[in-house]
């Protein structure tokens, strides 16, 4: 039985990673530390496993892994001491908000001798990992151009708040993209363009509500990604992942999450979309355990969260000076 | 009043139809081709010519229709000017600012009516979101989405294929939405793009534009000439209390004939209207012809289009944002 630990659920995807800890044979989810106690008793009670208050406690116990689904400008300073404490650690993302800090990150566990992954459970999409192979077949030739989406629901609390999150939906809605086209083209990126709004929601809060960013990868792809919180409270779900690969041979184009049946639901007075494809996030939390078991790296390393977190600071950069910001 | 139509390709064809809808007749179908000219005035009872200025200069000549390459505009424009003829120019108005301001000094010196003609501003479609969008539906906007596009139009040595020429599907396609962002939501203040603008092997154009207005609404515009077929039209609008979504491959009406051995089938979508949009902007042109009615349209709106198209070539070229 591998004992995993969850470090603080200030993050909602930490209630997903729970139930693939839950659900999956061989694993078990042994114990939640959380910064905020009643938050973290609350999941100790709902997931059936115990809380332990005292991180240190929670960090000398016999798990062998940690989860931390904090705050973003929370997870340095956890993620070191887990690394401390030699645990494995699967990190969300964004690794961390400031290049800085992912590097501090990566660092310190290195010199740990710690696995150290970053949550993008996208790489685990089928629709995606078939784009890739389709990519990779070379059936499609030299690919030129990309658009890609990042849409959400404004999520609240926290993420708004840029002392805790470094940035909203362009700090939030980047990074998955960004990793998914360095996995699926094997090249870097090499400038960004961004220029940031802060208009969808009556300025209630003092982050970016979109980035419109338009990047160059290594061979001069141009890529033009869109992350927000644009999707109203009325939207029939919670937002998207899209790519559009332009390409010599054709087109490839993914809706990854276009998997759903449309419920119109008298009862609540909505129309939702509710997924019916494969959970990327199982996927995610049993690499994390494999690596765990095999004491090896996760699929997305502390390298990947580090190169994320630079294009995404590059965007900040240059929607401050209004320039074309090299990576 | 009479007609004549310069450039006797498909634009050609569409305007001579839109003219004759609104009980105009055609005289004139000028082309190069002769070919050309000569199957589109057989159809339209009209007098075929190789000469454009025997067509501009024609006693029983009230209107020129301009729908040559693009850096021929601002020739034709000037000429029908000084005949004292009417004009309509399809877009891009012209291939440079300077072709357009000098344009439009030549038909106000000549007291004409001149149109160019930016027909978004007249699809349904564009004017439901616009109606909605300045009544508030979806509060304050702040994020504009477009996309346009699908095969790389002209057959193999046509003028679309230059992008001396056509400037691309920057120049030539997105100036549709660069003119309705500018007519729904005031001035731009600063542009950047990314055009692939390829030849080889194949021909391809995708640009990736985005635009700050003055009034701080955030444009990103996607137009192809990239896809393998079809052609299609994407908008999304966000605002602070909800969001509109536009989608042209979701019609009312669709057909597909039954594959008979031949090869395949296409399915051909379908979204009729009983009056076309070009049939409204030839409306809004007559009415403004001799009267003070100023068009949805106007010279300057025109010109300010391929102001912001060149702006976007320029930030391609310098790969920085331009500002305006």
């Amino acid at each position: 039985m591998v004992k995993i630990g969850i470090m603080s659920f200030a993050h909602l995807h930490a209630n997903s990673y729970a139930a693939c800890l839950k659900a999956l044979p061989g694993v078990s989810l042994s114990a939640i530390w959380d910064d905020n106690a009643s938050r973290g008793k609350k999941m100790a009670k709902e997931f059936k496993t115990n809380f332990v208050k005292d991180m240190n406690e929670f960090l000398a116990s016999d798990i062998e892994g940690v989860i931390i689904t904090s705050e973003n400008s929370k997870h340095r300073a956890m993620v070191e001491a887990a690394a401390r404490a030699k645990k494995w650690i699967l990190c969300e993302k964004p690794l961390a908000p400031t290049m800085k800090d992912a590097q501090s990150i990566v660092t310190t566990c290195r010199k740990a001798g710690v696995g150290l992954g970053t949550a993008f459970p996208c790489r685990f999409s089928t629709p995606l990992i078939e784009a890739k192979s389709m990519l990779n077949s070379g059936k499609f030739g030299a690919v030129y151009a990309i658009t890609c989406t990042n849409h959400g629901q404004y999520p609240g609390g926290w993420f708004s708040d840029p002392a805790l999150s470094g940035g909203g939906a362009t700090m939030d809605h980047t990074v998955h993209v960004v990793d998914l086209l360095r996995w699926m083209l094997g090249k870097e990126f090499k400038s960004v363009y961004c220029e940031l709004g802060n208009q969808l929601h009556n300025k209630s809060f003092p982050t970016d509500d979109l980035g419109s960013l338009h990047l160059e990868m290594e061979g001069g792809i141009q890529v033009s990604h869109l992350a927000s919180w644009s999707r109203p409270k009325s939207f029939p779900t919670w937002g998207d992942v899209t790519l559009e690969f332009v390409c010599e041979g054709g087109l490839i184009t993914v809706d990854a999450f276009n998997q759903k049946v449309t419920v119109f639901d008298d009862g609540n007075q909505q129309v939702r979309y509710d997924a019916w494809g494969d959970n990327p996030d199982m996927a995610l939390v049993k690499n994390f355990v494999d690596a765990v078991q095999s004491r090896c790296d996760c699929a997305s390393t502390g390298m990947d969260g580090f190169a994320a977190t630079a294009v995404t600071e590059a965007a900040y950069r240059s929607a401050k000076t209004g320039r074309t910001i090299k990576i | 009043m009479n007609v004549a139509i310069l450039g006797c390709g498909g634009m050609g064809r569409l305007h001579a139809q839109m003219a004759t809808n609104c009980g105009l007749r055609i005289s004139y179908c000028a082309d190069a081709v002769r070919k050309a000219a000569k199957g589109l005035a057989d159809d339209f009872g009209a007098k075929a010519v190789v000469d454009p200025m025997k067509a501009i200069e024609a006693k029983d000549t009230d209107i020129v229709v301009i729908t040559t390459p693009t850096p021929s505009h601002e020739t034709f424009v000037s000429a029908a000017a000084a005949a004292g003829k009417h004009i309509f120019c399809e877009k891009p108005f012209g291939r440079s600012s300077e072709e357009c301001k000098r344009a439009i000094r030549a038909a106000e010196k000549a007291g004409v009516t001149l149109f160019v003609g930016h027909v978004v501003r007249y699809f349904q479609e564009f004017e439901l979101m616009r109606e909605r969008i300045q009544k508030g539906s979806i509060g304050k906007t702040g994020w504009v989405k477009l996309f346009r596009g699908g095969i790389f139009p002209g057959a193999p040595g046509s003028w679309f294929r230059d992008y001396k020429q056509s400037g691309g599907v920057t120049f030539d396609c997105m100036i549709h939405d660069l003119d309705w962002v500018r007519y729904v939501f005031g001035e731009p203040e600063r542009i950047f793009c990314q055009t692939i603008m390829r030849t080889e092997p194949t021909q391809l154009d995708y640009s990736q534009v985005t635009m700050r207005m003055k009034s701080g609404v955030i444009a990103t515009i996607i137009n192809t000439w990239a896809a393998p077929s079809g052609f299609k039209v994407k908008a999304e609008i966000c605002g602070s209390k909800g969001m509109i979504q536009f989608d042209s491959t979701e019609t009312p009406l669709g057909a597909e004939p039954r594959q008979t051995g031949s090869g395949p089938t296409m399915f051909v979508p379908m979204s009729p209207v009983a009056v076309s949009p070009y049939q409204l902007e030839w409306q809004d042109f007559i009415a403004t012809i001799g009267s003070g009615h100023t068009p949805r349209v106007t010279p300057l709106d025109a010109l300010r289009a391929v102001e912001m198209a060149e702006a976007a070539l320029k930030s391609n070229s310098s790969k920085e944002p331009v500002k305006f």
